[in-house]
Order: structure tokens, then C-alpha cells, then sequence
């Protein structure tokens, strides 16, 4: 299992962070897309690391082109020798069209379309095929000596993609390397619903499980004492009463039975009642959503619950001291 | 005038070619969008410089949408402590639409509504104001505190524009923080339609010349041989037939009454002829175009010739080693030649 941990935006900080990640034994460095570009700290991640993947966790796709992420996923993947994971997600179709002033439409076919767009780019680039892609969102047929870039020696970065939904799922199993699911998942809705999506999308490209990666960044409510507990395992509730607020996340609590509490949290949140929604999170509903385990047990909880399914993981134990996240990553490796 | 000079795009040459820059006097380094990501170098070159002002020159506007530029210009601008400056280029509808697949429209209206679109996105991020552009082109409207970057110290990266054309010359001067002009350009044109096109643009936004930088990097021909000299002739000659091809900038060589000389090279082009191409392009063209004349020459040249009006200059020279380089450099930005 490999052990993904996070850098903040700072660009300041972030070579150092990534350092550090990696000496404790982090396999992969990542990085969001909220406030601040996601690709620019992996540019210094580049130089302070040497062996660790380098991944956006998630940059969002639709707000760009194929072309210009395909150049970016490059450059990083070049200046990384080979370490950069392209991870994408969707986004909803508000941030899109009213924060992002790009287009949304039938996200799962559309991303689907991106992926193998920026693909036909690569191929052109590193292997000389005619750029002549012609999709339904997206059409890149001009390709020109100039523009290509001469430094192919590592390839194409990896992509994996965030996917809930079973289009969407099921879009990372044909096209994507990997799978990055989200936070807010069940080991059965995971089971149940994510694995059978990605083995259609393999089969559709003559796939195999193993050339593909699971991640999954599960919630993980630790501590070092009772206080230190219940505050995490309050934090945590809070996380998946968010969460289960979100109409397209439905899915997700009805594969525990918890279906009905949807509309109820969504109407909640409408008038701000954070707090009594995470009330609503029985002990039962966390345990589904979490690993609550002390610190020494995390390891072995995680592996016991999804260790023949998850490849990779990234969890929220990075308040913890240096060594025992170390021991955890090493736990979780070995 | 500042001189400024291209940085490598290729990045692990970057960190290195940033520092030499600064060591040899050069007051800015810009980085071009070919092959490559025009923002990753400059990241690169603030770690290891420390006043060196960073430059795209250009970064291609409508491959992006307004928000994702103005997002990594201000990541960029924060963290090199404000010496970014955002330098803009449309591109041509082709590369846009079947390069980028993006939407091209008028031109000189979309990058006029591109950039008031970044400045209202910086105005919600800096002054807390309500994201509300609805253009033609693009609509913002929707900022959380999630979404909004909280180093805001240094406020919006400056914004230049590339321009030829008089339209787009003016919104240089209208909603920009400078123009780069091409160097396929003369004095005749600069003077009857350039700067009149600045002054238009400013006019309507209240401002004043020294509010605004001019940037340009004249055709320079010159060498520390004989031999360099000749082959920059060469160079420089071939490189005036291939822009003098183009259609859209026969206006610069009607400048000088050699509009002419268009329609014959652009057939020329699609023969693939370009060597006998640069036959075409006699020596008082060329010296229409470019300082020529040995290395310490050219900068008392050019600032004769162009520091009435050029702010800073991308112009490119040999020399005959790094010595006579800062030098030349500290002659342009003494401002006396």
C-alpha cells in the first residue's frame, strides 16, 4: 500500500514540506486545487524530492483545455523524471460555468473525451502520430514542429481521475491509470458499486486491475488521548454530515441504509445548522466512514477493512509527531 | 530604458539562466510560450533571483480562461514579491480554435473583456468586492472564501498586451499596464500608429503615459566578427521575410513603402522558398528594422533611434564576451548612449 501526504499551498514552504514527506516515507506528494494553482508547488516538490510521485489531488479538468494541461502534465513529468500523476476531477457544473467561465456538459463523457485528448496529444509528441483529434467537446487537429515539445524521454505523465458516480467510475477504468476515490465512501459502496464500474471501464479497453491504481484518501479519526479523540471523531462528523448534504452523494449513504438522512442534512444546511448535523452522525455511521482507531492500530484497521482493494491512500494523520506517521506509513507499506 | 532578456524554458536550465541575468545587470526575464508551460520557468527563476522582474512575453490569452490566468499570475506575483508581470498575446484564430480548442471572437474586444475579467477577479480577492463580471465573452460570478487566496499582500501582477494592430494597441493602452510591441515594426509605424493608438487607449481610462511601460525589442544586427556580423545579417533578414509573409502586418511595411514586398514573399512561403525569401529584404529595409553596427555601437543607437518611447527592451545582441554584454546593458539603462 502506498502512503500519499499533502503540501500545502505556500509555495514559500512547500519544497521543505515535500522533503520532509518524503524522508518520513510518504510514497507520493500532493496537492489541491482550492485558492491557489495545484501545479506550481509540484514544480518545487520536483527538486526537494527524488523518488516520491508527485500528484495534483485533484486539478480541476474542465477549467482548462486538454492542450494546456497536457503541456503542464508534461513539463512536471519531465522536470520530475518520470514522477508526476496527472489527478483530475470534474467539479460541478457551478464552479464551471459561474467561477470558471468554461463549459460543462455530460461530465463523464466529457472527461472521457479530455483524457483521450490530451492522450492523442502525447502520442503526437512523444511518438510522432498525426494530432487529429476530432471529439464531440474538444477538437485538436493543428500541431506544429514549434510547438512540440523536444524532451520526451520520460513520456506521458500517469492520469487518474476522481470519480463518485458510476459513469464517472467507470470513465477512470477505460481511460484513467488510476482511480482516486473520495473521502466520503463505505467499504461496501466501494465494493459494491466502485469496483464492478471500474472492471466495465476495463473491459472496455482490454484492461486489467493491475494496470490500474485504487486510491482512496479514507477519513481517519485518531488520537493520542480520549480528548484528542472525541475532537477528531467530532471533526470527522462534521466532515461526513458535509458531505452527505450533497444531493449526488446520496448513493454513498444509501449503501449503509442511511439514504433517507440526505434531504434532512441538505435542508439543515440551507439554514447553517452545521453543528446539529454532525449530531445526526450516529457512532455506527462514523465507524462506516472512518477508521477510529488509536494511533498504533490505524495501519492494520485500514489494511484489515480495504487492503485487497485500495493501492494507495492519504488520510489525515498528518497532525500526529514525525515518527508516528512514519511508523504508520511504514506499517501501511510493509 | 530596463533591458530585459528570454529566460530558458527548459527547466532545469532555468534556475541557472535566471541567476546569470540578474549577475550581468538585466532588469527583467521573460519566458515565451512554444513548446513549453510559460509560468514553470519564471517560478523557477524567483527562487533564485532576488529583484530580477519576471515576464511572459507572451502567454497565450484565449488558451485560458480568465480565472486560471488570473490564479497563476497571482501565485506567481506573490511569491517573487510582486515582480511578475503578466505579458499577454491573442495568438492567431487557428492555433486558438484548432490548437487549444478555444473560442475565438473579436480579437481585440475578447482580450479588452479577458482582461477587465482578471481584474475583477483580483478586485474580489483583494478588495473583497462581489465577483460579478458578465461579459460578452466570459462570466464570473461565483467566488467562495474556499476559492479566494489569502496572501494578498502584494496585490495583481502587472498586465502588458502584445499588439500590432491599432485596435488592439488600444486596448493595450486602455485596460493594460503596458504593450509589448512586435519586432516586426518601424519607426514610421510606431509613430503614425502606434502610439497615437496608446494615447486613444489611455484617454478613455483617464490615464497618463507614465502610468503605462512601452516594451520593445528592435531587430538588432551585430557581432563581435566578421563572421558573426554576417551570419546575424543573414538571420535577421530571413527572419523580416518570414513576418513581412504574413498578411496581417503588410500595414508595417506599407510604413516604409514596401508593402510590396507582402504579396510576394507570402507566395514565396507556400513554395517553401524561405532562404531566397530573405534575398528580398534589401539593406535599407533592414535598417528600417534594426540597429546595425558593431556591438558598442548599438546601444547609443538605439536609444537615438527608440528611448523617446521605449520603456524597456527585449532586443537581443551579441557580444564579444560578458563584459562588454553588462556594458552594453549599463548604457541602456543609463539612458545615454
Amino acid at each position: 500500500m502506498k502512503v500519499d501526504g499533502s503540501v500545502g499551498w505556500d509555495l514559500a514552504k512547500v519544497g521543505e514540506q515535500a522533503r520532509k514527506l518524503e524522508d518520513m516515507g510518504y510514497n507520493g506528494i500532493m496537492s489541491a486545487e482550492t485558492s491557489h494553482d495545484p501545479f506550481l508547488p509540484l514544480a518545487f516538490a520536483a527538486q526537494t524530492t527524488s523518488k516520491a510521485d508527485l500528484m495534483t489531488g485533484i486539478a480541476v479538468a474542465f477549467a482548462r483545455t486538454p492542450m494546456v494541461l497536457a503541456n503542464m502534465g508534461h513539463d512536471l513529468n519531465a522536470l520530475s523524471e518520470g514522477r508526476f500523476v496527472l489527478g483530475l476531477g470534474s467539479q460541478i457544473r457551478p464552479h464551471i460555468t459561474k467561477r470558471f467561465s468554461m463549459p460543462w456538459s455530460h461530465p463523464a463523457a466529457r472527461m472521457r473525451e479530455f483524457i483521450l485528448a490530451m492522450r492523442a496529444i502525447w502520442a503526437n509528441w512523444h511518438n510522432g502520430e498525426p494530432l487529429q483529434f476530432t471529439g464531440k467537446f474538444y477538437q485538436h487537429t493543428l500541431m506544429t514542429p514549434f510547438f512540440t515539445p523536444a524532451n520526451t524521454e520520460h513520456g506521458a505523465p500517469r492520469v487518474f481521475l476522481a470519480a463518485v458516480g458510476p459513469l464517472m467510475t467507470e470513465v477512470a477504468g477505460e481511460v484513467a491509470d488510476g482511480v482516486i476515490c473520495h473521502a466520503f465512501t463505505t467499504e461496501r459502496y466501494l465494493r459494491e458499486t466502485t469496483l464492478p464500474a471500474l472492471e466495465r471501464g476495463f473491459a472496455k479497453a482490454g484492461k486489467t486491475r493491475a494496470d490500474f491504481e485504487i486510491s482512496y484518501p479514507c477519513f481517519v479519526a485518531t488520537g493520542r488521548d480520549d480528548k484528542e479523540m472525541d475532537a477528531a471523531k467530532d471533526a470527522t462528523r462534521q466532515q461526513i454530515a458535509f458531505y452527505g448534504s450533497t444531493p449526488a452523494y446520496k448513493p454513498v449513504l444509501d449503501s449503509i441504509g442511511a439514504g433517507e438522512m440526505q434531504p434532512e442534512l441538505n435542508a439543515m444546511s440551507k439554514q447553517g445548522r452545521w453543528v446539529e448535523m454532525a449530531g445526526l452522525i450516529t457512532d455506527d455511521m462514523l465507524r462506516q466512514f472512518a477508521i477510529v482507531e488509536e494511533p498504533a492500530n490505524i495501519a492494520q484497521a485500514f489494511k484489515r477493512r480495504y487492503g485487497d482493494v485500495v493501492d494507495r491512500t492519504a488520510a489525515a494523520y498528518g497532525g500526529l509527531p514525525k515518527e508516528q506517521q512514519a511508523d504508520i506509513v511504514a506499517a501501511l507499506a510493509a | 530604458m530596463k533591458v530585459d532578456a528570454s529566460l530558458s524554458t527548459n527547466l532545469s536550465a532555468a534556475p541557472e539562466s535566471a541567476r546569470k541575468l540578474e549577475a550581468l545587470g538585466y532588469d527583467g526575464a521573460r519566458t515565451a510560450e512554444t513548446a513549453h508551460d510559460p509560468f514553470f520557468p519564471l517560478l523557477l527563476a524567483a527562487e533564485h533571483t532576488q529583484r530580477l522582474q519576471l515576464a511572459t512575453s507572451i502567454a497565450v490569452a484565449f488558451a485560458r480562461s480568465p480565472m486560471i490566468l488570473a490564479g497563476i499570475a497571482h501565485d506567481l506575483n506573490a511569491y517573487s514579491g510582486g515582480r511578475l508581470t503578466l505579458g499577454l498575446g491573442s495568438q492567431i484564430k487557428p492555433h486558438i480554435t484548432k490548437r487549444f480548442s478555444m473560442p475565438w471572437g473579436a480579437p481585440a474586444r475578447q482580450m479588452r473583456e479577458l482582461v477587465l475579467a482578471m481584474r475583477a477577479i483580483w478586485n474580489a480577492w483583494y478588495e473583497g468586492e462581489r465577483l460579478q463580471h458578465v461579459g460578452e465573452f466570459y462570466r464570473h460570478t461565483l467566488m467562495t472564501p474556499a476559492f479566494t487566496p489569502a496572501n494578498v499582500s502584494h496585490g495583481p501582477p502587472r498586465v502588458t498586451l502584445a499588439a500590432v494592430g491599432p485596435r488592439m494597441t488600444e486596448v493595450a493602452g486602455e485596460v493594460c499596464d503596458g504593450i509589448i510591441l512586435h519586432p516586426f515594426t518601424t519607426l514610421p509605424y510606431i509613430e503614425s500608429v502606434t502610439l497615437p493608438a496608446i494615447e486613444r487607449g489611455l484617454r478613455k481610462a483617464g490615464r497618463k503615459r507614465e502610468d503605462f511601460e512601452v516594451s520593445y525589442g528592435n531587430f538588432v544586427v551585430t557581432g563581435a566578427t566578421e563572421e558573426a556580423f554576417a551570419v546575424s545579417k543573414l538571420e535577421a533578414k530571413r527572419r523580416l521575410a518570414f513576418y513581412g509573409s504574413t498578411p496581417a502586418y503588410k500595414g508595417v511595411l506599407d510604413s516604409i513603402d514596401a508593402g510590396h514586398l507582402q504579396p510576394r514573399l507570402n507566395a514565396m512561403s507556400k513554395q517553401g522558398r524561405w532562404d531566397e525569401m530573405g534575398e528580398l529584404i534589401e539593406d535599407d529595409v533592414l535598417n528600417a528594422f534594426a540597429v546595425v553596427g558593431e556591438p558598442r555601437e548599438v546601444p547609443g543607437e538605439m536609444l537615438r533611434r527608440y528611448g523617446a518611447f521605449t520603456d524597456r527592451t527585449s532586443a537581443t545582441f551579441d557580444a564579444a564576451d560578458d563584459a562588454e554584454r553588462a556594458e552594453i546593458i549599463a548604457t541602456l539603462r543609463a539612458g545615454t548612449g
